[in-house]
């Protein structure tokens, strides 16, 4: 969508319905088969699989074709295994999603709009219900089948850097609702109808936590969003935040008016130069359109926004450290209480909700607590982002209800083993518990049936492993994890750790004791109960869990053999501990 | 390359000798006067990251003068800028080689064998994570979280945007000596 050159300073609900009006108008022009419309998802991880080169040459391309066509940038869309991605729209042909076109594929792509006919070998299906010819709906497709793409649902079909593509599409038409029409406490309310439990991993009810945020007495308060997301293998909150950023910022908005906070915070991780960049950008379009500002739309509500980047420290995904980390401090946690939402950024009140929880909060007030509560499990309301890695046949983020089944995910959204490749187990909840196996696949993936197994749903990231990956190996990977991400402050944290590794390593070399199993359960018993923090806390339960799932095959490694045969059995202590870096 | 196997140049040396040019410090102190205005001391102690993550887009590292200018800036220390520059893992002191090396080391890559690319670094290289190549070439960061692209799993990025994914020791030794055919890296980045 063309971006107006001198951005219009709103200043009142009226001038705001009218452009939401005329952006959805030319955003259903845009889309009304009279013209090609052809969008390439520009994000992170696409351009690191050539999206930009198959944009380049599609604008070359395209400029000789003689079509009437618009040419667009949208965000990612979930499916990594699709990248390049491009979805045409055209004449005659419904909007179709075609995977892996790279820039070498561009000329037949663009020769097959010439012709007014799909590019058969790359398509993957048709949006809608309808199929067209012998390309079938893509909710058909195994990894949309059972998706519901609630937060998602922009991503991938609006430009993330057009503020009017998301105000096209009904954005911050919650915000205006809240300032105009709602209460702070009637926003709460539908916070606690909805029951939105923090995606953060902990899942705390949202409701609850606003709540006590609102009747904090001190002032000023603050809201922080968790956008850090350092855990290995989890990449929903940076996809989202790339590919609809305003999304995130519209429920920072409606949280500072709900807690009464005139300032909102996003700390993001420092690595994630995309989403830093396209969220900062999202913030200066929304000051610019007066939607962030003082006396906002004349209200009378005063809000800022300040995006924060980190700097690399898995810490910093811990409360306090994270808000140490905004303070321009060393990102090491603190004991609680006080609590944030008593004593957090510059000692204020500070209510900090995780990226994917705040994403649901401009859903919730336009659809209603009810209809967002209508979704997943009784106690686990809601739809979830998954990612899930390893040797599968199709990789991304998908979102599912809460409860979707486990065994589903993998063998049919994710499309089960890459050929060659030979099911082990899963481990759940990033580095933070413990593995599943085989026979216990048959799961819903809610807050609460995981954990019952020994995992945790976490933040959603899920890492299949095969049979050439050894249990012992891969518990000294995740135990080796914790130990670099410890913050050192407390000492058990600080010391247990490197002592479990330690432990693993002789099991790894061959030179392991009888009694080493049981050394493992009591130093881990040591770090679980005495750590000051909840990394601390939790740092020895990918070990403990591994132990659980693959007994056999520790008890192998004592005894001098290593069944995968990775393990560098009997030989030196330096060449082991290279994997150190 | 092959003959420099144990003797690693952790840059800490390289520190020493390297001099930062007045030309890089004025773009810093441009840097800061343009791009980090406060209102508070509060919101100056908020900028210390983001402004060392800047100075390090646009250097590669993070000088001991450039930290000097961040604190005066900013109106804190030298001190408390280094404390940040050495508890977060981003950052680095001493500059780097050539090309810049993100090794990732996440868990998907980790089951696709990224372990194996440690160990080669180590025995054909001699070096390890945040460490330098002795002839300068190469510097390698092992990513302990995720670059977020693990359908590219096991992945390496050279110089902030040319990934090469899906590899085993042969390819990531091929991927290396391409990247080093190329020569040095444009330096400068864009800041966010």
């Amino acid at each position: 969508m063309d971006q107006p050159n001198d951005t219009m300073t709103l200043t009142d609900r009226r001038a705001f319905e009218t452009l939401a009006k005329r952006l959805s108008d030319e955003w259903d022009e845009l889309h009304d088969g009279s013209r090609w419309v052809i969008s390439v998802g520009i994000s992170e991880c696409s351009i690191a699989k050539g999206a930009q080169h198959t944009f380049d040459h599609l604008r070359l391309k395209l400029e000789d074709s003689g079509l009437r066509y618009t040419l667009r940038r949208v965000g990612c869309g979930g499916w990594c295994w699709a990248e390049p991605f491009v979805t045409v729209s055209g004449p005659g042909l419904p909007s179709i999603l075609y995977a892996n076109v790279d820039a070498d594929r561009v000329p037949d792509l663009v020769s097959s709009m010439q012709r007014g006919i799909p590019l058969f070998d790359l398509a993957v299906g048709v949006e809608g219900d309808t199929p067209h010819g012998d390309l079938r709906p893509l909710k058909e497709h195994p990894f949309f089948a059972i998706q519901k793409r609630v937060l998602f649902e922009n991503c991938g079909v609006i430009d993330p850097e057009s503020i009017e593509d998301y105000i096209a599409r009904g954005g911050y038409s919650s915000w205006l609702k809240v300032l105009h029409d709602m209460s702070p406490q009637d926003v709460i309310e539908e916070m606690k109808i909805a029951n939105v439990r923090g995606r953060g991993g902990a899942g705390f009810p949202a409701g609850i936590k606003w709540e006590s945020a609102r009747q904090a007495r001190a002032e000023p308060k603050f809201v922080a969003i968790n956008s850090h997301e350092g855990e290995p293998n989890v990449y929903k909150d940076r996809r989202l935040i790339e590919s609809d950023p305003h999304l995130i910022l519209e429920g920072i908005l409606i949280a500072c008016y709900a807690v009464g906070a005139h300032r909102g915070y996003n700390y993001v991780g420092g690595e994630h130069v995309m989403a830093l960049a396209r969220f900062k950008k999202a913030v200066q379009q929304a000051v610019d359109y007066g939607l962030i500002g003082d006396n906002v739309l004349g209200t009378g509500f005063d809000v800022e926004v300040r995006t924060r980047a980190g700097g690399g420290a898995y810490i910093c995904g811990e409360g306090s450290a994270l808000m140490f980390s905004v303070m321009g401090e060393r990102g090491q946690p603190r004991t609680k209480p006080p609590r944030s939402v008593e004593e957090g950024l510059w000692r204020r009140p500070t209510m900090l909700n995780n990226t994917e929880s705040i994403a649901t909060v401009s859903l919730v007030v336009r659809n209603g607590g009810d209809w967002y509560a209508a979704m997943g499990t009784e106690k686990s309301k809601g739809t979830k982002l998954i990612t899930m890695q390893g040797p599968l046949k199709r990789l991304g983020v998908v979102e599912v209800e809460m409860g979707a089944n486990l065994k589903d995910l993998i063998f049919n959204v994710y499309g089960g083993m890459k050929d060659g490749y030979e099911f082990k187990g899963i481990q759940t909840g990033g580095v933070s518990a413990g593995a599943l196996t085989e026979d216990q696949l048959d799961v819903p993936v809610d807050f609460d049936s995981l954990t019952s197994l020994g995992g945790m749903l976490g933040s959603g990231g899920f890492v299949v492993f095969d049979k050439s990956v050894c249990a012992v190996e891969f518990a000294r990977y995740l135990q080796a994890f914790n130990r670099y991400e410890s913050c050192s402050k407390c000492t058990p944290c600080r010391l247990g750790n490197p002592a479990l590794v330690e432990i693993v390593d002789r099991m790894r070399l061959g030179s392991a004791r009888s009694t080493d199993l049981m050394l493992i359960e009591q130093a881990s018993k040591h770090v679980i109960e005495l750590s000051l923090c909840g990394l601390g806390q939790v740092a020895p339960m990918p070990l403990l869990g591994m132990i659980k799932a693959y007994r056999d095959e520790f008890d192998a490694h004592i005894n001098g053999t290593c069944p995968t045969g990775t393990c560098p059995m009997h030989q030196t202590a330096g060449m082991a501990l290279a994997a150190d870096g | 390359m092959a003959n420099a196997a144990g003797a690693s140049g952790k840059g800490v040396g390289l520190a020493q000798t390297v001099q930062t040019s007045e030309k890089d410090l004025e773009q810093i102190r441009e840097l800061m006067r343009t791009r980090y205005p406060y209102r508070d001391h509060e919101e100056a102690q908020e900028l210390i990251l983001s402004a060392c993550q800047d100075v390090q887009h646009l250097l590669g590292w993070v000088p001991h003068d450039a930290a000097e200018i961040i604190a005066d800036h900013l109106g804190t220390t030298p001190n408390r800028v280094f404390g940040m520059l050495t508890f977060y893992a981003d950052f680095r002191t001493a500059p780097p080689g050539n090309h810049f090396m993100l090794l990732c080391h996440g868990t998907a890559c980790y089951v696709g064998g990224s372990q194996r690319l440690i160990e080669d670094l180590g025995s054909r290289y001699g070096i390890g994570g945040d460490e330098t190549t002795a002839d300068g070439e190469l510097t390698v960061q092992i990513v302990n979280g995720c670059l977020g692209v693990c359908d590219l799993a096991p992945v390496i990025q050279f110089d902030h945007h040319d990934y090469f994914g899906h590899l085993d020791v042969e390819k990531f030794n091929e991927a290396i000596a391409e990247v080093i055919k190329r020569g040095p890296a444009e330096r400068h980045h864009d800041t966010h």
